[in-house]
């Protein structure tokens, strides 16, 4: 089957091997085919713009049909090239590295989470839906990696060590503060164990779960030393510190990609008509639907340039009354989502004050903030979609204005829940106040205020998960049931559930921004997490599978994991401020936890400095001096404005390239009509 | 019980290095496609249960055997594809759709998601011009589209579509696009890499 190179005869009159492969020719049969001339024969010596190093990267990219590539192949191995004995060592190595690489990559895949759920996925729903369920498995496989973090330095010392070592700070402090008891009184009826497991209180508060089990124990051996206290500090920083590093990586090709295309808006209409079927579209169903999904698409462009072109065409009048519409919804808008923030904060004040009450109800008490969250969540989205109709911006505006207000939403729920916990714990930062002035915190109420932010965290996450079943089981089934069982017009216009991409992610990141605040409070949170969102990504493959039908309209693919991160990101960042506030302002419990007798957690570190060498001090001091940090400065800000002007001038050229290619296609235009010209002439 | 999970656990960790040790060995055909040699061997197995008596099992004297256009367009992969035809035909020698197990490799290697962006334009490139002319011209996007839609839209629509993809697109003017035309405006969609991609 090999076919045999037709021009080798002629390499055995020239010396050199080189040349013998550059005068060799195609073979006729290609040449039918119109494939497009490509210079495949370039030596390892003069590659041009083949971009990989050695022949075998170049083999794979060429375009021609598998026998004649073997041909090469059979060619170039008999080809030995007149090398130095440094250039054929360099060779050697980089194609063992690249086979090394190539071998690491086929394990890694060994070891990739439900990758045949996430091929089936997207064959069937489309790009949209797979990019969700990517993104799930990225976070589960964060949390799974940032508590092993936690497990390693804090959770597995602490349970070692939980009965030796000594503290490294006298007990001193006002006997009230010190009080702290949280295990129950006598008798405990059987039911409340579970209440307990469900609200973190009981049996589950003073255990590993929670901050406040902790010691601050710190274990000195004749040259071993642990501290326990900072060693949690340090990890709970460098857990926020690694997250935001996989984050930044993950995006970091995610950019790449929305950098190198540029802006979305250019080259719709050819976009659609060439990329737009997705060659992986797998049974009858999905293709109809693909179809169907297109002709959609084409048609809201359609649509969308009408109705660019009525914008233009109003007059004064009616333009001011547009605007001054869209005012008023903003404010509207606004209004609604402001009044949810003031329903958080009355029900988290209720529930803190109501937190001795017993039984069922007491539970409904300790949950009413995340029941007010949830709801607020599902409420106002729906009503700013009816708003939105009234806006009447174009559909791409639309999805994005509603995209940021329901991130603004849920976001800055979450701060209002957290800013009303501040305010009972700490009197609203008075400490004249008479509750707060003995221990600088509201002990009466919070003996253990770390553990109870801890606990607040915890019942949101748990939530959460209960809400998300419960949603599958009593309203998606049913719904499914009655649209295919009962024909009725009412259930046919209802139709089957709609997998709607935004608000499951926007649920993703909220339950995400949720475990990173409650980290430093509550350590086992990020497994708990992860095992939340392994049964979610099960609970929500089942629902999609058999209750959903593939939305009509689509999200696209790859800008859309770009902001799926810049979402995330917001979260980190909110749980980034409360960990500072926390860290350093607030007055840690003097009854429970590592940091019981200091006057801020991050106090342990400028004590702790003191026990270090002198070089290492005077090392840590130099860098944080001015004479280091100043020139540091000055060198990355050198090196921005070198990026940003190099990234200015390749923009310039490729608008003068494209200009000239313009330009030569018309030149070429040009030319031909003269010829024309002149053989008509002549 | 535990004791039996590890050597559970031990065997299909063995079974995978054994995988692994059997997969890096080197060969001729695995650098000529994307593919590791695992997969070429599962391909093998499609190709031969297309046609089972005409596909040998033995490939070590490469037999000269074609599949038609026909057997190979009813795989579940491509079956619904509304361009399966031509990208069967892109991919044979002989422009029949006619392929022997080497262009079959061929097809799905540039089709997997390895396959660099530049491979792909140009195999997407030829797959459009349906008139084999080098030139995408309004009857290829024309057809192009109502494969697409399946006719669903309406003549004056297809027409417009058809103008604003060709002005969007067209850099020299020629109111047609040359390959150079459709590769910048494939470097400029960031789909394409993830629809022009065939699962096997």
């Amino acid at each position: 089957m090999a076919s045999e190179p037709q021009g080798q005869g002629s390499g055995n009159c020239f010396p050199d091997e080189h040349q013998s492969l550059r005068f060799r020719r195609v073979s006729s049969r290609v040449s039918n085919q119109n494939y497009p001339q490509f210079n495949w024969n370039s030596t390892p010596a003069d590659e041009d713009g083949g971009g990989d190093s050695g022949p075998r990267r170049d083999l794979k990219s060429i375009p021609l049909p598998m026998s004649l590539k073997r041909a090469v192949r059979q060619v170039q191995q008999m080809q030995v090239p007149v090398v130095s004995s440094v250039e054929s060592w360099k060779r050697k190595k980089s194609k063992s590295l690249c086979k090394l690489k190539n071998a690491t990559r086929e394990f890694l895949y060994f070891f990739e989470l439900w990758s045949k759920s996430l091929q089936k996925i997207g064959g069937n729903f489309g790009g949209g839906v797979q990019s969700y369920f990517l993104f799930l498995r990225f976070l589960v496989v964060l949390n799974f990696v940032s508590f092993s973090l936690i497990a390693g330095f804090v959770l597995i010392p602490s349970i070692i060590f939980r009965s030796a070592g000594s503290s490294p700070v006298n007990n001193t402090g006002p006997e009230a503060c010190m009080e702290y008891d949280p295990n129950p009184q006598g008798l405990v009826v059987f039911y409340n164990y579970f209440l307990d497991l469900l609200s973190g209180t009981g049996f589950m508060e003073y255990s590993y779960l929670f901050y406040g089990y902790y010691n601050n124990t710190m274990v000195e051996d004749r040259n071993f030393s642990y501290n326990i206290p900072l060693a949690y500090l340090f990890t709970a920083v460098f857990y926020f510190a690694f997250c935001l590093i996989c984050i930044i990586a993950r995006m970091g090709t995610a950019a790449r990609v929305a950098v190198a295309t540029g802006g979305s808006a250019v080259g719709n209409y050819s976009m659609i008509v060439f990329t737009g079927w997705d060659y992986g579209c797998l049974g009858d169903r999905a293709t109809k639907l693909k179809q169907k999904n297109i002709h959609y698409r084409l048609q809201v462009d359609l649509e969308e340039e009408r109705i660019k072109k009525q914008a233009a065409a109003l007059t004064l009048c009616q333009k001011i009354l547009l605007y001054s519409l869209r005012v008023f919804m903003f404010f509207l808008a606004l209004g609604l989502i402001i009044a949810a923030f003031y329903g958080i904060s009355e029900a988290t004040n209720f529930s803190q004050e109501r937190s001795d009450e017993q039984g069922i109800l007491g539970l409904i008490f300790e949950y009413l903030p995340s029941i007010v969250i949830t709801t607020g969540n599902f409420v106002v989205p729906l009503l700013c979609d009816q708003i939105a109709l009234i806006e009447r911006y174009t559909p791409s505006t639309t999805i994005i204005v509603a995209l940021l207000r329901a991130v603004f939403l849920r976001l800055v729920s979450l701060g209002v829940l957290l800013f009303t916990l501040w305010r009972q714990i700490t009197c609203k930062g008075d400490t004249n106040n008479k509750a707060c002035e003995l221990c600088q915190y509201n002990h009466e109420v919070y003996q253990c205020w770390e553990t109870r932010v801890g606990q607040e965290m915890y019942k949101l996450t748990l939530f959460d998960l209960l809400i998300n079943i419960a949603v599958l089981v009593l309203v998606e089934f049913p719904r499914r049931m009655v649209v295919d069982n009962w024909s009725s017009k009412l259930a046919q216009w209802v139709g089957r559930q709609e997998f709607v991409v935004p608000s499951n992610v926007l649920g993703l990141v909220y339950g995400q921004t949720v475990v990173w605040t409650g980290a430093l409070f509550c350590p086992l949170l990020p497994l708990i997490n992860a095992i939340k969102f392994v049964i979610l990504f099960y609970c929500k493959k089942i629902t999609l599978f058999y209750n959903c039908r593939p939305a009509l309209k689509t999200f696209r693919s790859t800008t859309s994991t770009f902001f799926f991160l810049v979402v995330l990101l917001f979260g980190w960042g909110l749980a980034t401020v409360v960990m500072i506030y926390s860290l350093a302002e607030i007055r840690p419990s003097m009854g429970c936890g590592p940091f019981r007798f200091f006057p801020t957690m991050w106090s342990i570190v400028p004590t702790s400095f003191h026990s270090l060498s002198e070089t290492t001090k005077e090392f840590l001091f130099f860098i944080g001096s001015q004479a280091f940090s100043i020139p540091l400065f000055a060198l990355s800000c050198v090196v921005m404005c070198y990026f940003i002007a190099l990234a200015s001038v390749h923009g310039k050229s490729v608008a003068l390239l494209r200009a000239q290619l313009k330009l030569e296609g018309r030149d070429k235009q040009f030319l031909v009509k003269q010829i024309e010209e002149l053989s008509r002439q002549l | 019980m535990v004791v039996a999970t590890c050597i559970l656990a031990m065997s299909v960790v063995r079974q995978r290095l054994h995988d692994f040790m059997r997969m890096i060995q080197p060969d001729e055909k695995w650098d000529c496609t994307f593919f590791t040699r695992k997969e070429i061997l599962r391909l093998h197995g499609r190709y031969h249960e297309l046609a089972p008596h005409l596909v040998p099992m033995d490939y070590t004297n490469d037999p000269d055997c074609k599949l038609p256009l026909a057997l190979i367009v009813n795989m579940p992969e491509l079956k619904e594809n509304p361009f399966r035809n031509r990208i069967v035909e892109s991919f044979s020698e002989d422009g029949m759709g006619n392929l022997s197990f080497n262009e079959f490799v061929d097809m799905f290697s540039v089709l997997s998601e390895m396959a660099p962006r530049e491979l792909k334009a140009i195999y997407a490139f030829k797959i459009y011009d349906f008139n084999v002319d080098n030139y995408l011209c309004k009857e290829d996007l024309e057809k192009t589209l109502n494969k697409l839609t399946k006719e669903e839209l309406t003549p004056e629509e297809v027409e417009l579509v058809c103008e604003k993809t060709i002005e969007e697109a067209d850099l020299d003017g020629d109111n047609k696009l040359s390959y150079a035309d459709f590769e910048n405006m494939i470097s400029r969609a960031p789909d394409f890499l993830s629809t022009f991609h065939i699962r096997i």
